[in-house]
């Protein structure tokens, strides 16, 4: 039984931190030199576009009306026409977020799994030289800048062993009538392998930090002394006692691992030219493309504030302490 | 769950348990530290063995030493711990976690962090009982009914975390655990401390109802004499790593021949009259990194003498099933006269060994 | 481990106060060929320790004046975010109520801004410049910070000695600074520490994406022009010492943060 009003609550402070998220995303892009105004310079539009923006933007309304109009619209989900491509945001970004969500998540699942296994492990055996030596490579790891990581697994994997493709999502001429096909097929694996090993070897060590330390202070806590009396094998002890309870600030951490993560996330969809939300924040505001870069970006946000509520829910199912609404 | 087990060679002659010139040590950063001093003590079957001393004298140790749970940077460096007449230090992971409970279980400050937070009551009861015995949940959550009953439990709260208990509560758990399969030795280490008296009173009868009923025998670790006083059969009082009276509890409250033991008689209620009476022993034990020549009660102690500056004192014998180690066992009548004074609790540490103390005079 | 972390903190320190002293050739001074044609892509030689970029520019002499900017980022990131950090911390978890339930839902929500993407909107917004990075840092890198003072102010504040200086009558000011501070500094040493890495890499990041600014050679902007050239699959003597110097910084400066924590918190020690 989780506490119903606990949710209500913070169900309630993601929505508020979404709307003011968006809020500060408006009045920064007023803020453009020559105001959004500087779209107009694109030689790429034609007089009509630009009427069509002059209208659907109300350019020359007061401030506090295009505001309200911009709110009216996100919480219809229309985010408007994009600048470059003519056509709507909202589609475009679905696409995009689509892809963003299919790497980013593989690599959560397999660095927080690996790295609190890891952790534990290295947890277990603190003191030997092994758990020294381990920690050096994981601060050595985790000290590396993500895009340069990317940047040296394509080096060793793709141009010098010719193992793996230099980017992109899926093969020239692959191409896919339904959503599962193009995430199931072998292309996508093939592209998919090296932007995921980069991202987890930037996601794992958090996890598996968090999870070393938190270990340490459970096996001093008295209820392994219990398990070990009780003669436990020392994996029941390691797993189903002090790893079951090390884990529950890993999940907490989440909430601060995940606004890091999307900042990888970008970096990486530029290494390896993933057609994913970040790159085409990165590219849109490259490109002076207002309302994708916006758009975009409101979008990267929304998912780190989900992410966040999610971790927060897990952590009051996790913890019976916490979801009989109790300390 | 895989079952631990082992086949043993026990000698129904031998002690239930026996602990034999056991020293225990701590390798840290400043060196070897030594936090049991050769101790020997014998627990027999269906008794309560009481082992009793200030914070930090090692007696929880000494715990930790007979059911291996020492630190990993602590190891027993000589002596001996038997089972049974089985060497306990001499044994591999698995022959221990094939006596762990089964033979000898544990009971700490349940009332604590004993039990794990996020896991049912029920599941750690029934855990402990399938890690011994191959038998079905069902047939181990019975069990778990049973045990709620035997300790005093509503058995239909059994399915409970253990934060949805009382302290009291949770310590009947966690013994109603360590009963689960019917061990013939408890270790209970501060078994009623984080308790209020009538539950701690509660708490010590039903030990010794089981005693009685199960024929279990129980060693009891505490700082409080009177917790002692109540329950157990035998006692052994610790000071500073050393074992400094040991024997029958009757015999030694009613003749005590250590200063410690005094003193502590001095310190605990119920003992000596009311509240008022309560005369503690000023100052505090020796730092175990930086220990005295002499006895190691000698700063503390009104009636130090030069004589006690030289070695720690080796226990004697002073009746039967009594020892104690002081060198001034001639004297007793007159200190157990002079520590009921406040004042004479207060001339001690050095001075005591050149003014005024028991001396030969 | 904390002596080798500040042995490279140190290594680097000196090297960004040296570098404008001991680099070979200008960043952006072009080498040429006996024949005259660009020294393009050319392999380490001993002129040339660590070869050249594909414009032909001297590749040692750029990352030694790389680690001036990542210095400048690191060490002025790392004084906002203790600065931002341990003041917010304090005021909150000492007055507590209203003012620490506003800090803190402000915390929550400001959570909810990825840094990357906000400092590119930065950059977008108000032009490629360091001082984005530094602007980004100093207005979402404090937020940890805070939140950890805060719990540990908590607890100081109950500690016997704070409540006999709330009995004499002391200033919350001086209660603040004097009493409650010098036990959260360990911590906000700790945490400043972490910021120094998190702000070089923030910086290189940001570079790298292309909203650095170009005529600073910083230890970013090579390697984006290693690979937005796509030299990066050939010329590794281009890509690796960059990248390696930020990583060694960082871990350096991880090392330091935690090796003081231990000096300052024995219990530590014994993990």
């Amino acid at each position: 039984m989780v506490n119903k009003r606990y949710i209500a609550r913070r169900l309630a402070l993601m929505v508020l931190s979404i709307f003011i998220v968006i809020t500060i995303l408006f009045f920064l892009f007023r803020q453009v030199p020559g105001g959004p105004m500087s779209a107009f310079t694109n030689p790429r539009m034609s007089q009509a576009a630009r009427q069509a923006i002059i209208e659907q933007y109300g350019l020359n309304d007061p401030l506090w009306r295009q505001y309200l109009r911009y709110m009216v619209n996100v919480v219809q989900l229309d985010f408007g026409q994009s600048f470059y491509y003519g056509n709507s945001v909202s589609s475009l970004i679905f696409d995009r977020f689509v892809n963003t969500m299919s790497l980013m998540l593989t690599a959560f699942v397999i660095s927080y799994t690996v790295g609190t296994y890891l952790g534990a492990q290295l947890g277990w055996i603190r003191g030997t030289t092994k758990e020294r030596l381990g920690m050096v490579a994981v601060l050595f790891v985790r000290s590396m800048p993500v895009f340069w990581t990317g940047m040296v697994v394509l080096y060793v994997f793709s141009f010098q062993l010719g193992l793996f493709p230099i980017g992109g999502m899926r093969g020239t001429g692959a191409s896919y009538s339904t959503m599962a096909e193009k995430f199931l097929s072998t292309d996508f694996l093939y592209h998919v392998a090296l932007p995921v090993f980069t991202l987890c070897t930037y996601y794992t060590g958090l996890p598996l930090l968090l999870m070393r330390n938190n270990l340490l202070e459970v096996l001093s806590e008295s209820y392994i002394d219990t398990a070990r009396a009780k003669g436990l094998t020392s994996r029941r002890v390691l797993f189903v006692h002090a790893a079951r309870n090390a884990i529950l600030p890993v999940v907490t951490a989440f909430a601060i691992a995940i606004g890091f993560a999307v900042g990888g996330q970008v970096l990486i969809e530029t290494v390896y030219s993933w057609p994913g939300l970040g790159r085409e924040m990165v590219q849109a505001s490259l490109r002076s493309d207002y309302p994708v870069a916006q758009a975009a970006f409101a979008l990267l946000s929304v998912i780190v504030i989900t992410m966040n509520f999610v971790a927060d829910i897990a952590y009051t199912y996790l913890d019976p302490r916490v979801s009989l609404g109790e300390s | 769950m895989k079952q631990a087990t082992a086949t043993f060679d026990f000698d129904d002659d031998a002690p239930l348990l026996a602990v034999e010139d056991a020293v225990v040590t701590y390798s840290t950063s400043e060196g070897d530290l030594t936090a049991v001093d050769e101790i020997s003590f014998s627990v027999d079957e269906n008794e309560i063995f009481g082992l009793v001393g200030e914070s930090g004298c090692g007696k929880s140790t000494v715990a930790q030493a007979i059911l291996s749970l020492l630190p990993s940077n602590g190891r027993v460096s000589s002596g001996s711990v038997r089972f049974r007449g089985v060497e306990l230090t001499e044994l591999s992971k698995r022959e221990l976690d094939a006596l762990r409970w089964e033979h000898f279980s544990l009971i700490s400050q349940g009332a604590m962090n004993a039990l794990n937070p996020v896991h049912r009551i029920s599941n750690q009861i029934v855990e402990a009982i399938q890690a011994h015995r191959d038998v079905s949940t069902d047939e181990a959550r019975e069990r778990v009914a049973e045990l709620f009953e035997v300790v005093g439990l509503d058995p239909d709260r059994m399915d409970d975390y253990p934060h949805q208990f009382s302290g009291g509560m949770k310590q009947r758990a966690y013994i109603a655990m360590s009963l689960a399969l019917d061990p013939d030795l408890i270790i209970a280490d501060e078994p009623t401390t984080a308790l209020d008296v009538i539950v701690q009173d509660q708490i010590l009868k039903r030990l010794k109802e089981l005693r009685d009923e199960l024929g279990i025998s129980v060693i009891i670790i505490s700082h409080d004499i009177s917790v002692i006083a109540e329950t157990c059969n035998r006692l052994g009082v610790m000071y500073s790593g050393k074992l400094m009276e040991y024997g029958n509890l009757k015999e030694i409250f009613a003749n005590p021949y250590n200063p410690y033991t005094l003193g502590l008689q001095n310190a605990f209620p119920t003992l000596r009259g009311d509240q008022s009476d309560l005369i503690s022993i000023p100052g505090s034990p020796p730092d175990i990194a930086d220990l005295p020549d002499g006895c190691r009660f000698m700063d503390r102690c009104p009636f130090a003498t030069s004589e006690c500056g030289t070695d720690h004192p080796p226990l004697e014998a002073v009746g039967e099933d009594h020892a104690s180690a002081c060198y001034h066992h001639d004297s007793i009548e007159r200190m157990r006269e002079d520590s009921k004074n406040r004042e004479t609790w207060n001339r001690t540490g050095a001075d005591a060994a050149t003014s005024g103390g028991v001396g030969d005079d | 481990m904390a002596v080798a972390g500040l042995l490279i903190v140190l290594f680097y320190l000196v090297l960004a106060v040296i570098s404008p002293y001991i680099i070979p050739y200008g960043p952006y001074e072009r080498i040429y060929m006996l024949d005259g044609s660009w020294a393009s892509l050319q392999p380490p030689t001993l002129a040339h320790p660590l070869g050249t970029t594909d414009s032909g520019y001297d590749v040692l002499s750029q990352l030694l004046l790389g680690s001036r900017i990542a210095m400048f980022v690191g060490i002025l990131g790392a004084f906002m975010v203790a600065v931002i950090g341990t003041t917010v911390g304090i005021v909150a978890g000492y007055y507590g109520g209203w003012i620490d339930e506003v800090v803190m839902r402000l915390v929550d929500i400001l959570y909810g801004l990825p840094f990357i993407p906000f400092v590119i909107v930065l950059a977008t917004v108000f032009g490629a410049s360091v001082w984005n990075i530094i602007f980004g840092v100093a207005l979402l890198y404090w937020l940890s910070t805070a939140r950890v003072i805060r719990s540990e102010v908590l607890t100081v504040r109950e500690r016997p000695y704070v409540e006999a200086a709330e009995a004499a009558g002391a200033s919350d000011f001086r209660i603040m600074t004097v009493h409650i501070l010098p036990n959260v500094i360990p911590l906000s040493a700790l945490y400043a520490a972490i910021a120094v890495g998190y702000s070089i890499v923030a910086q290189a990041s940001v570079a790298f994406l292309g909203f650095g600014d170009p005529a600073v050679p910083s230890w970013g902007v090579m390697l984006q022009r290693a690979f937005v050239t796509q030299s990066f699959g050939q010329a590794w003597w281009w890509t690796i010492p960059p990248g390696l110097s930020i990583t060694l910084v960082v871990m350096g400066a991880y090392l330091v943060g935690r090796g003081y924590e231990e000096v300052v918190n024995p219990q530590l020690q014994e993990k």
